[in-house]
């Protein structure tokens, strides 16, 4: 699969993490149409440090483009807090519940924060209301985690 | 990885409560062993009463205890504070038991307490934990199984009260403990057959902690019935047999498995509000991947 353009961008600018940016790199490696499009964002940021004359361009476009490109960036990063944060859901109906458990409370489909409404109200029946508490608070700790509106689990 | 064993505090209630059956059954098992070894020259009826007496409030006592920690965490309105209060209810009861049998003026007060009483406050607790496990989707239809299990259950007070018919039509007395004995049966029956269906829900669910506090409530309520089946079989079996101690040896683990109930419920909330840096390490985060 192709790495996003914001992707691309956050691997120029060394954010991406090593993992993944060992991933991209690898990727890169092979694929002539994410190399091309890496050598133009590369391309456009030398321009764009450089101050050089670039071509005249449609202020409204620009900005819509760096917009896009923001949100594909956030859109990208709310998706794998997403997926962080089922899992850690996932791991404490299991050790509570059991594995059983988690297809029972987590039906297919189900949106990371219905998963983690309906969780944390099994959790607070079952283990009362101060443990419920400390157990979201440990499913959150160092998660990035925002709800995004119309975000679903993949 | 694998987390660190440690007995210390109340997180790890459940395994003393499995060493110390442990070490209670193995003794138990020595000396019918040696009993039996030496030809059954020696009485071992007496000892072993005090002992059971002893060892089983002693449970109840700690199963009491650890009752009012778990409803001290539940408050008013939580929707399993009910169920938890009649648990702790039904283990008070059996102190209760315990106390007033060493008491000679108001000694048939402890059947009591520790039978229809106790069973009653069981039964409800269940209805409102079944109730509870319902709404969450963990129901499960009894299976035939189930229903043969509860069956048997339901002959064995069958048999017991139509023992009772026949020895009251022929001028025969009953004993005030008997009838105590058999106001509870019908109340068992009912605790069998909420059993199996908590046994069903909590299959439903696997073997996380708050599950084993459930299952053990089966075990539980299983094992009293197999108890009050196996007292009533064994002597019109073997008139050898020392009924004290098989009656010890059936008690304490009936006691303990009560017991483990808010011991794993302890355990699992214990486990929720240990501060971070006692948990594994990253071990939300790097499980579920590796188990997937």
């Amino acid at each position: 699969m192709h790495p996003r353009r914001a992707t691309l961008l956050a691997f120029c600018d060394g954010e991406a993490g090593a993992d993944r940016s060992r991933r991209i790199a690898k990727h890169l490696s092979k694929c002539k149409k994410c190399h091309g499009q890496l050598r133009r964002i590369h391309g456009e940021k030398e321009e764009l440090s450089a101050g050089s004359a670039a071509p005249p361009m449609d202020g409204r476009q620009d900005l819509a483009g760096v917009l896009s490109a923001m949100a594909a960036w956030r859109e990208d990063r709310a998706g794998e807090a997403a997926s962080e944060l089922r899992n850690r859901l996932q791991w404490q109906i299991e050790t509570y519940f059991g594995f059983p458990a988690v297809s029972v409370v987590e039906r297919p489909g189900i949106r990371a924060e219905e998963l983690l409404g309906k969780a944390s109200e099994i959790l607070d029946v079952f283990l009362g209301p101060n443990a419920a508490q400390a157990v979201t608070e440990d499913v959150f700790r160092g998660l990035d985690w925002a709800v995004p509106a119309g975000e679903s689990c993949r | 990885m694998t987390r660190k064993t440690n007995m210390d505090g109340m997180e790890s209630a459940p395994r003393w409560i499995f060493t110390f059956l442990g070490g209670y059954l193995i003794v138990h098992l020595f000396v019918l062993y040696v009993w039996n070894a030496a030809g059954q020259v020696f009485s071992i009826q007496g000892t072993s009463d005090g002992t059971s007496a002893l060892s089983v409030t002693a449970m109840a006592g700690v199963d009491l205890w650890l009752c009012l920690v778990v409803l001290r965490s539940f408050p008013a309105g939580a929707p399993l504070r009910t169920s938890w209060m009649l648990i702790a209810l039904a283990a008070g009861a059996r102190v209760a038991a315990g106390v007033l049998a060493q008491i000679e003026q108001i000694r048939l007060a402890a059947p009591i307490a520790g039978g229809p009483v106790r069973l009653a406050f069981l039964a409800a607790a269940m209805l409102g934990v079944l109730r509870i496990l319902r709404q969450f989707g963990f129901w499960a239809r009894p299976s035939a199984t189930d229903w043969a299990v509860s069956g048997i259950v339901c002959l064995f007070t069958l048999c017991r009260f139509a023992e009772a018919g026949a020895a009251s039509l022929a001028g025969r007395p009953i004993g005030l403990e008997d009838w105590i004995s058999l106001a509870g049966l019908p109340i068992l029956c009912v605790l069998f057959l909420e059993a199996m269906l908590l046994r069903r829900a909590v299959l439903r669910m696997g073997n996380g902690l708050v599950t084993k506090g459930w299952l053990a409530l089966v075990c539980g309520i299983l094992l009293t019935g197999a108890g009050e089946v196996a007292l009533w079989v064994i002597p019109r079996d073997s008139q050898t047999l020392p009924l004290g101690l098989f009656g010890a040896l059936i008690r304490l683990p009936v006691a303990a498995a009560f017991a483990l109930v808010p011991a794993y419920q302890v355990a699992a909330q214990r486990r929720a509000i240990k501060p971070a840096g006692d948990q594994p390490e990253d071990l939300a985060t790097v499980v579920p991947a590796l188990a997937r």
